[in-house]
């Protein structure tokens, strides 16, 4: 009797939710319970049939209709000259997440799935080309934060909603919306929708991207199911010289305004200049009219920098400013601090923790909790790679709450008292000659803060806790007294004030910085990366401030530099003074990435080193 | 005989389930339930009515300025479609050719739609053109530039076979499906790309909320036609969801 009963509840429930199934809902999107997994497992090639020259073969240059890019977009674009792929550090460059799904190619997906319970972990979207491997995070797993590193796949999590999969991508690097040039900033995320139509996916992407986009970027394609495995899924990539004997701080770029294939695209197609240019306003029917009404001449407006304001970035900041220090595992045992100022760098080990910069020293008193909850050894070596107040304003507290016994009892010091008593500060010694006060204008900072193993040749180096640290002088870069820390064995260079995802570099060019001297210390830090594929991973950069990079993100801070550099010094050598240097508005392309009106570093600030610098440059 | 009944009622449990499920096959997801004849407001998976504005975001070239003589783009066009598209003459052309069920969604403007009782109604701006949209057999509509359209709700629902109670179902939506024949001849693109009287247009819709953003209609189309393709021909285009009329601006067809 009570098997019967229950059978007769759960076919009730069956019946009712059959019925309930069935019931249409009102409004706008599919509403009901959870939706169901749909499966996209298997083998699909992306449907050609729209944009088809521009996906496979390429695009031609300058062809930027249909797309919502601002200024700083379009301006990036017209200044990219496609020999740049020809550098070493462009060749392997893979596709970002936006382009990837639209490239040519098969795509592999397949489920991941938790051996006992059979829930569903992620969802694995692998793409043929650059073997972009995506994957879906299904099980309600965080975003990671704004201090993590950024890769060509991005960071992605997935829901079913209705009777779609929608994907939510988080931290993409930079790259290309199309491969004539135009950008895909860091900053960018992308929302995605997939619909299966029985052997065909429906496939929606909306791309947000403050730095280049007006507005976002709707696109939608399809794919088809492939019965057989299409094969051929590897892409190797191996650098090389393509182009020997040029100087690797040569970057080819356009000026403003001097595009040489301007109006091929436009000419050719018979496309008015302004709707080759793009725009949020090519999106729409009312641009036909436009396209009738503005003259080619007029359209040559819009590959200059517009009069007015600069933009200021609008990048997410990376620092959590929350009075706390976070920490974030870089690599075996290193360990990168955020939350004071410059980021710090903790290695940790038997023989004590070997700490790069210290900090603004406004929570050094967590800095150092942080620091004893990753080893219960003491510090016993710090680095500073600059002796700028963010970098070192920790070091007398950490110096003084570390210890250093490689030296005590030795027959150097001959048993001085207090010797080995606090942790080592090494360091170039112009930083040593700058924070006492005895070279430049700087107010001294306490003794005790002071680094008492310097160097002055190029490099220094310590074997420590199984790894060996190398110091390397980056002449006349941020300042005079710059190094990088690479960490050898973990593959991690700190590259302090030379590198940054926060602002443009902050040349300070009165304690001896210099624009040339920060591009050549952005080459030595690519000298020394190697990557794991696709121009990514490999070696990890730590930069002074902002998320943890690697060699992509320090190679295009590097032609960002180099470009500005090339624009100042055409201008110079055009005769231009600083004023009009300024008014050049030479960074318009990354003022919404790194740029500010305000603060300790403007952009105003940045322009007037660079100009300062290559009119004067530093003595050697 | 305790056992009994229980196997006996378990048999006839998985027996209901096995019913309820055997509902008109389906390759996979999509196809289902809510099929011809289940029309109006009532019986929707979602919501396609209002004003809704096409952005032109791929083919740029060819939808907002037609593309030159003979450019047939991405189309699988045959040799006879290529012959026939090297014809095209913008000052002879039937002006109205490019805004036929073919090419009307490519076009760049703005949609309208509405329900007309228990069927769909499309209105575009774009050379002012109406296709009507019927759940069941279609009435009233006379073929012409948009053809015959049989509309059903495309319902995620799991396939014929197998026992799937419990398993991935749950109250998922689906899509809007059109199947569109006896169109009048037209073009798939502006720059006289053909289609024939032979294709047959199948259309899926589907309604995608982007978070914090307006509501997109996303439509993705399957030409075939055995006169002009050498295969099926895919294309899918996004409409965003406005608030009202705003830019709804109906224009004769323009050859040019």
């Amino acid at each position: 009797m009570k098997v019967l009963r229950l059978s007769l509840i759960l076919l009730g429930c069956a019946a009712s939710a059959w019925l309930l199934d069935a019931q249409a809902p009102a409004g706008g999107a599919a509403k009901g319970g959870p939706a169901p997994a749909v499966d996209f497992s298997g083998y699909w090639t992306g449907n050609m049939q729209e944009d088809g020259a521009e996906r496979g073969a390429g695009p031609e240059l300058v062809d930027y209709g249909g797309i919502p890019i601002n200024e700083a977009g379009r301006l990036w674009a017209l200044s990219y000259d496609t020999s740049r792929l020809t550098s070493r550090f462009h060749q392997c460059d893979g596709y970002v997440a936006p382009y990837s799904v639209r490239a040519i190619g098969n795509t592999l997906v397949w489920e991941e799935r938790d051996p006992k319970l059979r829930t569903l972990i992620a969802i694995h979207w692998y793409s043929q080309t650059f073997e972009g491997h995506r994957v879906f995070w299904m099980d309600d797993r965080p975003h990671p934060s704004a201090y993590a590193p950024h890769s060509y796949m991005g960071f992605s999590t997935g829901t079913f909603v209705g009777n779609a999969l929608r994907v939510e991508t988080t931290h993409l690097k930079q790259g290309w919306f199309r491969r004539n040039g135009l950008p895909e900033s860091d900053q960018a995320t992308l929302t995605e929708f997939f619909v299966r139509h029985g052997d065909h996916i429906t496939y929606t992407s909306v791309v947000n991207d403050p730095v280049f986009l007006s507005e976002p970027w709707i696109r939608t394609t399809d794919f088809y199911r492939q019965p057989t495995d299409p094969g051929a899924w590897l892409f190797p990539c191996d650098d090389s010289e393509q182009i020997v004997g040029r100087a690797p701080d040569q970057v080819p770029n356009y000026l403003f305004g001097a595009h040489p294939y301007l109006d091929e695209y436009s000419k050719k197609n018979q496309v008015p200049l302004i709707g080759a240019l793009g725009g949020p306003e090519t999106l729409y029917r009312e641009f036909e009219s436009k396209l009738a009404s503005v003259s080619d001449a007029q359209a040559r407006e819009l590959t200059r920098p517009a009069p007015g304001p600069s933009a200021t970035s609008a990048a997410v900041d990376p620092d959590p400013h929350d009075g706390e220090i976070h920490v974030l595992p870089i690599r075996n045992n290193v360990y990168m601090l955020v939350g004071d100022g410059a980021n710090i760098v903790v290695q940790t080990g038997d023989e004590g923790a070997f700490v790069v910069d210290t900090g603004a020293g406004k929570l050094t008193s967590k800095v150092l909790a942080e620091i004893r909850r990753l080893s219960t050894k003491p510090i016993r070596y710090i680095a500073n790679t600059s002796f700028h107040a963010d970098y070192t304003g920790g070091n007398q507290t950490l110096k003084n709450a570390g210890s250093d016994p490689s030296v005590v009892g030795t027959f150097l010091t001959l048993n001085a008292p207090g010797v080995g008593a606090t942790a080592t500060i090494m360091a170039h010694e112009n930083v040593a000659a700058r924070m006492a006060g005895s070279l430049g204008n700087n107010q001294p900072t306490p003794p005790d803060s002071w680094p008492i193993d310097t160097y002055v040749a190029e490099r220094h180096r310590q074997f420590h806790n199984g790894d060996s640290i190398e110091m390397f002088y980056m002449p006349h870069a941020s300042t005079d007294g710059d190094s990088i820390v690479h960490f050898r064995r973990a593959d991690i260079i700190v590259a302090g004030d030379i590198f940054n995802t926060t602002q443009y570099p902050f040349l300070d060019v009165a304690n001896g910085g210099s624009v040339q001297g920060e591009i050549n210390a952005l080459d030595a830090i690519l000298d020394r990366t190697v990557f794991e594929h696709s121009g990514e991973g490999g070696t990890l950069v730590v930069p002074g401030r902002g998320y943890l990079c690697d060699e992509h993100e320090v190679v295009e801070y590097r032609d960002m530099v180099a470009i500005v550099r090339d624009r100042v010094k055409a201008l110079i050598a055009s005769g231009a003074s600083l004023e009009q240097a300024l008014a050049a508005k030479v960074t318009t392309d990354y003022d919404r990435r790194y740029g500010a009106n305000s603060g300790s570093w403007t952009t105003r600030m940045f322009v007037s080193a660079v100009y300062q610098s290559l009119k004067q440059p530093p003595r050697k | 005989m305790r056992l009994c009944s229980i196997a006996t009622s378990a048999m006839i449990l998985l027996a209901l389930a096995c019913v309820l499920n055997a509902q008109p096959p389906a390759a996979g997801p999509g196809g289902g339930r809510g099929g011809p004849g289940r029309g109006g407001p009532a019986a929707a998976l979602f919501d396609p009515t209002g004003y809704w504005v096409g952005q032109i975001t791929e083919d740029w070239k060819e939808r907002i300025h037609p593309a030159a003589k003979g450019d047939v783009g991405s189309i699988p066009v045959s040799a006879a479609g290529r012959r026939e598209a090297d014809t095209w003459d913008p000052a002879s052309a039937n002006s109205c050719k490019a805004y036929g069920v073919g090419g009307i969604l490519r076009m760049p403007g703005r949609l309208h739609i509405t329900w007309e009782g228990n069927n769909l109604k499309i209105e575009s701006d774009a050379g002012a053109q109406t296709r009507m949209l019927s759940f069941g057999t279609p009435s009233g509509q006379t073929g012409g530039l948009q053809g015959v359209s049989v509309a059903s709700w495309d319902r995620l629902t799991p396939a014929l076979t197998g026992f799937t109670l419990g398993g991935r179902g749950g109250g998922g939506g689906g899509s809007l499906k059109i199947v569109t024949t006896q169109a009048s001849p037209g073009y798939l693109a502006r720059n006289g790309v053909p289609y024939g009287a032979k294709a047959t247009f199948t259309e899926y819709y589907d309604r995608q909320e982007i978070p914090g953003g307006p509501a997109l209609l996303v439509v993705s189309v399957e030409v075939t036609d055995p006169d002009y393709l050498n295969g099926p021909y895919w294309y899918s285009v996004h409409f965003k969801k406005q608030a009202d009329a705003a830019g709804w601006n109906p224009q004769p067809c323009d050859a040019k």
